[in-house]
């Protein structure tokens, strides 16, 4: 759909030349306005698109100065004037009188007001911080931790590097790959009933991004331990620290960094 | 002439070292032929956490998965294209990896590239190597016959008369009378249940045409599925895949369920005034949050209508179920909820999704099978503290045909009593839904829950909707009529002038 707006531009651009060539400012003034049209809409092609409102507002504008320009002299503008007097008034221009005036315009008034009154509903939608700031401190099972500076412990026992690893994998397929998937790609087998769906830990921008400290305190609390801006009333994440030591936890982190490939944050 | 050629030099002499560059530094990695014993390594990562280290299923998930992954010591394959007896071709099992078995937890394994997969099979074979010493061959697929109208009646007459009926079910639903003999089982002694055709989504071994097609021709091996190769002819069982295929339903999925005006509400669940609504399905997933967690989860869908008039709601759930429970000795009944908040708020603040909590309290309208059809009406404030309403103005039907629950739940709009929130028309009300499968241990918290979606009443349509656009259309003819006036006047004075 996006694609056609840069070919709707140029269309704009080839009418504005040929009626600068012609010497027609009316539709040298359509040809303008298509192009802007297009090109505000074109951009959605390379940045995030312009919210509807701003381009309303930019074309009104655009609108409003090409009319105050070629309405500066009075010659002009009555050139300006003459193609929309001669679909009006001429004799043989009947039929596009009767297409344009008395069919078309109709019409799309009709249908423009239609969309204006026909009421539209749509369901509340909410925003989601996804990676909420985790808190300073928090209580696992009751015992105070500091999560600021808080590591895994067991990342400095080198020698039981890869048991630690597989004992994570077994906790790990035995609490969370229904949902956050047996490829750990977010697409566990019960993953579609609940919303929003499981986060993936494979690739460059979820566990990748966050310090160990961070997986930690949201393996733990899980839904529970959610700021409001995070709905946490959606979430299905359990609280971890109903089911797991806190050995465990550490455990299942480190197979998820180490299943994807990915390293914590530091 | 001197210029075009001193041009082509150039661009020639340009080329040639450009491409001698690029042969030495940027020749593409040579991907190294990835060998058999590959195929351990990648499947001690990646299928050993269900299919166990020996392939002998003895694995991690053992516990929290139904059905439970093959054992691929026993060497028997449910999902062949090969002829009944013969082990599966190594295209069936790379079809299983890169298709997974829907409605379980082997997934589509898409990461994987080909010469990987290969590797993986080679590895899977050397678990029963007796059984993978002659090599298998697929029977014939392709060319399938155009479904018709004619083919599919034909395959219904032949679902009744190979009795597929008899296990699957009048509609095909899972749940004909045979499925639920105690020997319905496997060869390794594991009840199994026969497939529930309208439910695409979770059918294991794939819902195509062709897949269908295969699972009659070469059957299920180590299941009650039999082969119907020699049974039933080519084209018989291309119809009766027709047929099949013709039962599976679209799943409508979204946010929002419209709740549409009526006259006056439906009566009963058979009532022809539900065809005429628009549904919303839900999928459903075990409860993981709360202990006893609901890993093993069989209810996979909810679908949901709703009809409303000045007055009162109707709201029915529809899901299948192959065996419905009414409650026994060690066999809870089957049940289902529909939640809504107790208060409900402007902005997306709701309580939690599952029983609410003790801030936000949830409200539920709870129907079990055996109850003759009396409503419970509960105030959840979290999953462990549930009390019920003594007095509910909720009413409700329910009903069992081939497989199909049906609930219709009735209620004022406002009940004005405490903890019953008032439905307004208009706004978007968040519901969710709790489904119990009895004959799966389903009960307390052990449930099949959905997440939070919204029902809106709709309200009709306001009348200048009807109006306004054409009174616009015609002010605008009018004033074109009038200005086509008054410039043709204009000009033709401005031609007498002339």
């Amino acid at each position: 759909m996006l694609k056609i707006y840069p070919v709707l531009a140029a269309v704009g651009l080839l009418i504005s030349i040929v009626s600068v060539i012609r010497k027609s400012s009316f539709f040298n003034f359509l040809g303008i306005l298509i192009l802007l049209f297009g090109l505000l809409k074109s951009a959605g092609l390379f940045i995030p698109p312009f919210p509807g409102q701003v381009i309303t507002m930019y074309m009104a504008m655009s609108i409003f100065s090409f009319l105050i320009y070629f309405s500066i002299q009075e010659e002009t503008f009555q050139a300006f004037l003459e193609p929309m007097r001669a679909v009006l008034g001429d004799e043989d221009k009947k039929i596009l009188r009767v297409l344009i005036v008395f069919i078309a315009l109709p019409l799309l008034t009709g249908f423009i007001t239609y969309t204006k009154v026909v009421p539209v509903y749509e369901p509340p939608v909410s925003a989601r911080i996804v990676h909420p700031e985790p808190p300073s401190q928090m209580e696992f099972r009751g015992k105070t931790i500091n999560v600021i500076g808080l590591e895994n412990p067991l990342r400095k026992d080198t020698a039981n590097f890869a048991k630690n690893v597989e004992d994570g994998k077994k906790i790990y397929y035995q609490n969370c790959f229904y949902c956050h998937g047996d490829d750990l790609d977010g697409k566990g087998h019960l993953a579609q009933a609940y919303n929003p769906l499981p986060l993936p830990f494979r690739g460059g921008d979820t566990i990748a991004q966050l310090p160990e400290s961070f997986v930690f305190w949201r393996v733990s609390k899980g839904w529970r331990g959610l700021p409001a801006g995070s709905g946490p009333w959606n979430s299905s994440m359990p609280s971890f620290e109903d089911f797991l030591t806190e050995e465990e936890v550490w455990k299942v982190s480190m197979f998820i960094y180490e299943a994807t490939g990915n390293k914590p944050r530091t | 002439m001197t210029n075009i050629a001193a041009i082509l030099l150039l661009i020639v002499s340009l080329l040639l070292p450009v491409s001698g560059y690029a042969d030495d530094k940027h020749k593409p990695e040579e991907k190294k032929p990835i060998e058999a014993s590959q195929g351990k390594t990648i499947y001690d990562s990646w299928c050993a956490q269900c299919h166990g280290y020996k392939g002998d299923a003895d694995a991690y998930t053992k516990d929290v998965t139904l059905p439970l992954p093959r054992d691929f010591a026993f060497g028997v394959y449910k999902f062949r294209s090969s002829a009944p007896g013969e082990p599966p071709t190594d295209a069936d099992l790379t079809r299983i990896i890169r298709k997974g078995n829907p409605g379980t937890s082997m997934p589509p394994w898409e990461r994987f590239s080909d010469d990987e997969v290969k590797a993986i099979v080679q590895h899977v074979k050397t678990f029963a190597p007796d059984v993978f010493s002659s090599e298998a061959k697929s029977i014939k697929l392709d060319n399938p016959p155009k479904s018709t109208p004619e083919s599919i009646a034909k395959g219904k007459e032949l679902f009744n008369m190979a009795k597929c009926v008899e296990c699957h079910g009048k509609e095909g639903r899972g749940d004909g009378e045979k499925g639920w003999q105690a020997d319905f089982k496997t060869d390794w002694g594991y009840r199994v249940a026969p497939a529930n055709y309208t439910q695409g989504w979770e059918l294991r071994n794939g819902s195509d045409l062709v897949d269908i097609y295969r699972t009659i021709s070469a059957g299920l091996a180590g299941t009650p599925m039999t082969s119907y190769l020699d049974s039933l002819k080519d084209d018989e069982r291309w119809s009766l895949a027709h047929f099949i295929k013709s039962l599976q339903l679209t799943r409508k999925l979204g946010v929002a369920l419209k709740v549409k005006k009526v006259e006056s509400l439906p009566v009963g669940t058979d009532d022809a005034k539900w065809k005429d609504v628009e549904y919303l399905d839900l999928p459903i997933g075990g409860q993981l949050m709360f202990e006893p967690r609901n890993f093993t989860s069989v209810i996979t869908n909810a679908r949901v209508r709703g009809v409303y008039t000045p007055k009162e709601i109707a709201i029915m759930l529809e899901w299948t179920d192959k065996q419905p429970s009414k409650g026994a000795d060690n066999i809870p009944q089957d049940s289902a909820r529909i939640q809504f908040p107790v208060k409900l708020v402007d902005g997306a603040e709701r309580p939690y999704f599952y029983m609410g909590s003790r801030k936000a309290p949830a409200n539920l309208w709870q129907w079990k099978a055996s109850d003759d059809n009396k409503v419970v009406e509960l105030i959840a404030k979290g999953f462990d503290l549930v009390e019920s309403k003594e007095k509910t103005d909720i009413s409700a039907v329910g009903t069992y045909t081939d497989g199909l629950y049906r609930v219709v739940f009735k209620r004022a709009l406002n009940t004005g009593q405490e903890g019953s929130p008032a439905f307004m028309v208009g706004k978007f009300i968040p519901f969710s839904v709790t489904l119990f499968d009895g004959n799966n241990a389903e009960d307390g918290n052990k449930s099949a829950i959905s997440a939070w979606y919204f029902l809106m009443m709709e309200p009709p349509t306001p009348i200048k909707v009807y109006v306004m656009p054409p009174i616009a259309a015609i002010l605008v003819f009018a004033l074109g009529l009038v200005m086509a006036n008054n410039t043709k006047k204009t000009r033709d004075q401005r031609k007498k002038k002339k």
